[in-house]
């Protein structure tokens, strides 16, 4: 679990953040949000509201036109190349299109973030087996992900994100292409992961993922946030 | 440390897997450089031995119209002395000249039978020290000796040394032009390839650095590979050389002239050079290439 990031500042800070695609394509607007550590967020909207944008900025990459974002106390837009690959160590990701390199088979995938932090190769083959079972994907192990089926891919995806026990988990709609037993599963390891400690963004349109939980949630309408809701009140300004 | 190197060698072999056509060719040619130079250096460092020995030998003769009395011998040797030093100055009257002639017939010396020695011109053989062993001071010091009283003729093989001299000038011209072609199309091979894993390994490398890779984490393989590449193509390049060597001394070993030549394989310092310079011009190919072609 990260120790660069400090126990007294909200885990993730987006300060009047902007972001424009050329030409003139605002994603999301004038937004504010602070995100604590252990917390887990869901970030709902339709397609296009800016989850996906939002996301990127927060693991830097993208940048925003305007506005701050700080993970771990760091102001991304001032923090170095060399210290950004550390932060994303401590970042897993589930991107919208997997990322998954296709001829590697589902446990080296698994294992990439996992290489690239040296671990060591007992940690990292028990770890890979772990999150198989758990997704239950044990049987695919040696499978090229090329070869597997989308919702397969995508539990690839998930498990590659976890592998690290991040600091930080940023998902983006991590069950779009999964049935409801395979949801269930992935929001168990989210949330076996968040006792853990681990931060979680979960950005969703599928409401039976957060429709009967505790959890707090925001919603995105056209770059904006319009709504939200949480038992756990946090700092959120749309100004 | 070693974990480190454990998984940037993993990825050496990933990628050699991935990209094997691309490293074979570049391995052939740097083991193909390697051969030409090495095989040049190797004909011109014979070459050059040849000549150390067969310098050893040399000497200048001044043919004489008559012999020297004894009593001027000293006087001569300090002539020349005072021109050149010289290592050995013999005199040779018609009588040693004979015997010397009767021993290089051998068994054809009856030829000599009706014949005295009075045929041969008396002599003096010079053998001048090594820092005068080289073709425009010989020359000069022959032209010195021709004006020895009583000289007939100067002779030390100009025109063979004159040739020998232009040979081995040749051969330092190819070595030259064979270990640029080494230094060229080794860097340009290696640099060469390391673009093309870039280019193959794109969408990995995107993946890599989104998943927190340092970039030694990336570049680290990549730079292992051109060392790799220096270190197997010039093994490869210099084994092939001494197959060729051997061959050539097992079939070609009969040949009175090869005999006489005396012909050795490179020094091991000299082949430990050609390794490690060839995996120091990889390793910069590499590291051009990627500090070009790879901006994290």
């Amino acid at each position: 679990m990260l120790k660069l990031f400090p126990d007294d500042r909200p885990l993730v800070d987006i300060v009047k953040a902007t972001k424009v695609y050329p030409p003139d394509i605002v994603a999301v607007q004038n937004i504010s949000l602070a995100v604590a550590k252990g917390e887990l967020l869901f970030l709902t909207g339709m397609s296009g509201a800016g989850k996906t944008t939002l996301l990127k900025l927060i693991c830097a990459i993208e940048q925003p036109t305007k506005g701050v974002i700080e993970v771990g106390g760091r102001d991304l837009a001032k923090t170095g190349s060399a210290e950004i690959q550390q932060l994303r160590q401590e970042i897993g990701v589930v991107y919208q299109d997997f990322k998954l390199l296709p001829k590697l088979n589902a446990a080296q995938n698994i294992a990439m973030p996992m290489e690239v932090a040296y671990r060591d190769q007992r940690e990292i083959n028990s770890r890979v087996d772990e999150l198989l079972a758990i997704l239950k994907m044990t049987h695919k192990r040696e499978i090229q992900t090329g070869k597997l089926s989308r919702g397969e891919q995508q539990r690839v995806a998930i498990a590659r994100a976890a592998a690290n026990s991040p600091a930080l988990l940023l998902a983006d709609e991590p069950t779009g292409n999964l049935d409801q037993d395979s949801a269930n599963l992935v929001m168990d390891l989210f949330e076996q992961l968040n006792r853990e400690g681990t931060t979680l963004i979960i950005a969703s349109h599928d409401e039976s993922l957060y429709r009967n939980s505790d959890y707090r949630r925001v919603q995105l309408e056209h770059g904006l946030f319009t709504n939200h809701s949480s038992p756990r009140q946090l700092p959120l300004i749309n100004q | 440390m070693g974990l480190k190197s454990y998984f940037h060698l993993k990825q050496v072999g990933h990628n050699f897997r991935q990209n094997w056509p691309t490293q074979l060719m570049s391995l052939l040619t740097v083991t193909l450089s390697v051969l030409i130079f090495s095989f040049f250096l190797l004909i011109y460092l014979n070459v050059v031995n040849i000549g150390a020995r067969l310098g050893d030998e040399l000497r200048l003769v001044v043919y004489l119209d008559n012999e020297v009395e004894p009593a001027l011998q000293p006087l001569i040797s300090s002539k020349i002395s005072t021109y050149a030093k010289a290592d050995k100055i013999l005199f040779v009257s018609r009588a040693e000249a004979f015997i010397r002639l009767q021993k290089q017939l051998e068994k054809e010396k009856d030829l000599l039978t009706d014949l005295g020695p009075e045929f041969l011109p008396p002599s003096i053989e010079v053998y001048p020290e090594k820092s005068f062993r080289n073709f425009t001071r010989l020359k000069e010091f022959s032209d010195f000796l021709a004006t020895l009283p009583g000289a007939q003729k100067v002779q030390y093989g100009q025109e063979w040394l004159e040739r020998f001299g232009y040979f081995t000038e040749l051969l330092r011209v190819i070595v030259v032009l064979s270990g640029a072609l080494l230094v060229l199309a080794t860097g340009f091979m290696v640099s060469c390839t390391i673009r093309l894993t870039v280019v193959a390994k794109e969408s990995e490398l995107e993946i890599l650095r989104l998943v927190g890779a340092s970039n030694r984490y990336i570049q680290a393989p990549l730079f292992f590979e051109g060392i790799l590449q220096g270190v197997l193509g010039s093994s490869l390049g210099l084994t092939l050389l001494y197959a060729i060597f051997i061959w050539t001394r097992t079939h070609l070993g009969g040949s009175t002239f090869l005999n006489q030549l005396e012909y050795t394989f490179l020094p091991f310092s000299v082949t430990a050079m050609i390794i490690g310079g060839t995996t120091l011009l990889c390793a910069w190919g590499s590291l051009l290439s990627i500090r070009k072609h790879m901006r994290i």
